[in-house]
């Protein structure tokens, strides 16, 4: 086979978009808008899950020891810790190592945790972190580590960690189909586009078809059709996406500083190359199909 | 050569358009295909296209077995033929040039090649002059020439040409049937179906008659029978 004329192919793409204009906009429109739909939606997840790790940090429960019980005391209560059921992980924290922590809270100004405690016995209680192998049966352990001798006080933040867990699974089920609804749709345009694109070009087709073209050579016009579609698509969601997050990110990190956005430049690598992979495919699938029915022999 | 076996064609309808052909048209011949509308004519074109294919028996056309051809291979095929059609097929938004260059850019010939073979052939049809006009400013006949310049653009061993005259002034038609005499005298075979008696009957060439889906008359100086006529 002699080589074919890639300048032609290109050529023959760019008249067909101008050829159906409208049609090439409303492809290009649709495509845009569920790209930036599929990456608000990313992005959103990718943020909420985030902070729910952020979150999922809390997901241990603090006993605090009382601050006169003994050393041996506490040795007798670590061990029936660990006896307890649904145990995953114990992990003691002495009155030292409390200290330590503080000092480094306070950074450059360390010095005044041990001016406070200087000389003091007991300022700190022992504290044992537990982690847990069995969300259900959170609040039996809660309740039984409540029981035993010598705890003052049981911390639980599981609930809220479970909240936004549950939260979580449903967004993203919701989200997985909304995404496939989108590229269904997305497609289904392409489709008709490229369709009425070889539609009214069939007399031309079918007069390339006696003089000997191959399918490569007539079908490759409308593949790079479809291909620029996708292309033009991505990158116009990209910058409307980037528009859209950046204000959403000023407004959220001046007035709700609990909830950490992420900066759009961490993500934007993965986001122009997602707008693009699914752009592109879209296109080629889209003109693949439309031409499956036109390229007989 | 090409070589019709013992050809049945029947559509998926159950209209059976041709039954038992056997015909052999040599390298060089000039032939006629004549017959009443709905005769199974534009059938046997379209078997030699490839377009449809043979229901039984076997039909070659020089190497290839068209019966056996697979799918990839039937637009190379193609290219050993000159197809001519009543209603020319040109591309409308191509200039005359730009219609012929663009049959030898399908097949993938270089631009070297195309701007020096589409002068020579557009003066084999008498074009020259036209090169930058467009098919719709041109006259019917002068539109078959450009169909024809096309068909001969990639130098095919074999011209098809179904009904060549049937939409042109009548002053023009003698003028495309002798470029095709003029074609076949350089050595392609010419197959012309046609409806157009005084036409047949002026050439003397082999007229291969058509009824009912089978070869009524093969005749050599043959003329088109009265009842034949539409
Ligand atoms: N695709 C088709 N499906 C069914 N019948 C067809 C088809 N093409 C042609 N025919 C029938 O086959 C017969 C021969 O048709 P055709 O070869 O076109 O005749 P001609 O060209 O001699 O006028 C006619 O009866 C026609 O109706
Ligand atoms: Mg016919």
């Amino acid at each position: 086979m002699r080589r074919y004329n890639i300048f032609y192919f290109f050529q023959q793409a760019f008249k067909g978009l101008w050829r159906n204009g409208l049609m090439s906009l409303a492809a290009i429109t649709v495509l845009l808008s569920c790209l930036v739909l599929m990456g608000s939606f990313s992005l959103l997840v990718y943020n909420v899950n985030v902070n729910i790790e952020e979150v999922a940090q809390l997901n241990e429960i603090v006993v605090i020891a009382e601050l006169d019980a003994t050393d041996e005391q506490i040795a007798a209560l670590s061990e029936e810790i660990a006896a307890l059921d649904n145990i995953k992980e114990v992990k003691y924290i002495s009155e030292e190592e409390g200290l330590e922590s503080e000092r480094f809270r306070y950074g450059e100004y360390s010095y005044l945790v041990d001016d406070i405690f200087e000389n003091q016995e007991n300022i700190l209680p022992d504290v044992f972190k537990i982690t847990y192998e069995d969300n259900s049966r959170v609040a039996n352990l809660v309740y039984q580590l409540g029981q035993l001798d010598h705890v003052s006080k049981v911390n639980n933040r599981t609930d809220i960690a479970n909240d936004i867990e549950n939260i979580k699974s449903g967004v993203s089920f919701i989200f997985v189909w909304f995404l496939a609804i989108l590229f269904v749709i997305s497609i289904f345009i392409i489709i008709n586009t490229i369709k009425l694109g070889v539609e009214s070009r069939n007399r031309e087709i079918s007069a390339m078809r006696y003089i000997g073209a191959t399918n490569f050579f007539m079908m490759t016009p409308f593949i790079i059709e479809g291909i620029i579609i996708g292309l033009i698509s991505a990158g116009l969601a990209y910058l409307l996406q980037t528009i859209l997050y950046n204000a959403i990110f000023n407004a959220m990190s001046n007035d709700y500083k609990m909830i950490s956005v992420t900066p759009l430049s961490e993500v934007q690598t993965y986001l122009i190359l997602g707008f693009i992979v699914i752009g592109v495919i879209a296109g080629i699938l889209g003109s693949a199909i439309s031409l499956r029915k036109y390229m007989k022999v | 050569m090409i070589e019709f076996n013992d050809v049945t064609k029947i559509f998926p309808n159950g209209t059976v358009a041709l039954e038992n052909i056997n015909l052999k048209i040599e390298d060089g011949e000039f032939v006629f295909i004549v017959g009443a509308s709905g005769a199974g004519k534009s059938t046997l074109m379209r078997l030699l296209l490839r377009e449809e294919q043979v229901t039984s028996g076997v039909l070659r056309v020089g190497d290839y077995n068209l019966n056996k051809i697979p799918n990839y291979k039937i637009p190379y095929y193609r290219r050993q033929l000159g197809m001519v059609f009543q209603d020319f097929r040109l591309f409308d938004k191509k200039t005359v040039y730009e219609n012929v260059a663009f049959a030898m850019r399908v097949i993938g010939e270089p631009t070297s090649v195309i701007k020096r073979r589409v002068p020579t052939i557009l003066s084999i049809v008498g074009l020259v002059d036209k090169y930058k006009n467009f098919p719709s400013e041109l006259s019917g006949g002068e539109q078959q020439r450009v169909a024809l310049a096309r068909a001969l653009a990639n130098n095919p061993r074999i011209i098809i040409a179904d009904e060549p005259t049937a939409n042109i002034d009548p002053k023009m038609k003698m003028e495309i049937m002798n470029l095709l005499v003029k074609i076949n005298s350089k050595g392609k075979t010419v197959i012309v179906v046609t409806h157009e008696k005084n036409i047949v009957d002026y050439f003397q060439k082999r007229v291969i008659t058509i009824r009912d889906g089978h070869i009524v008359e093969d005749r050599i100086g043959g003329m088109f029978e009265e009842d034949e006529t539409v």
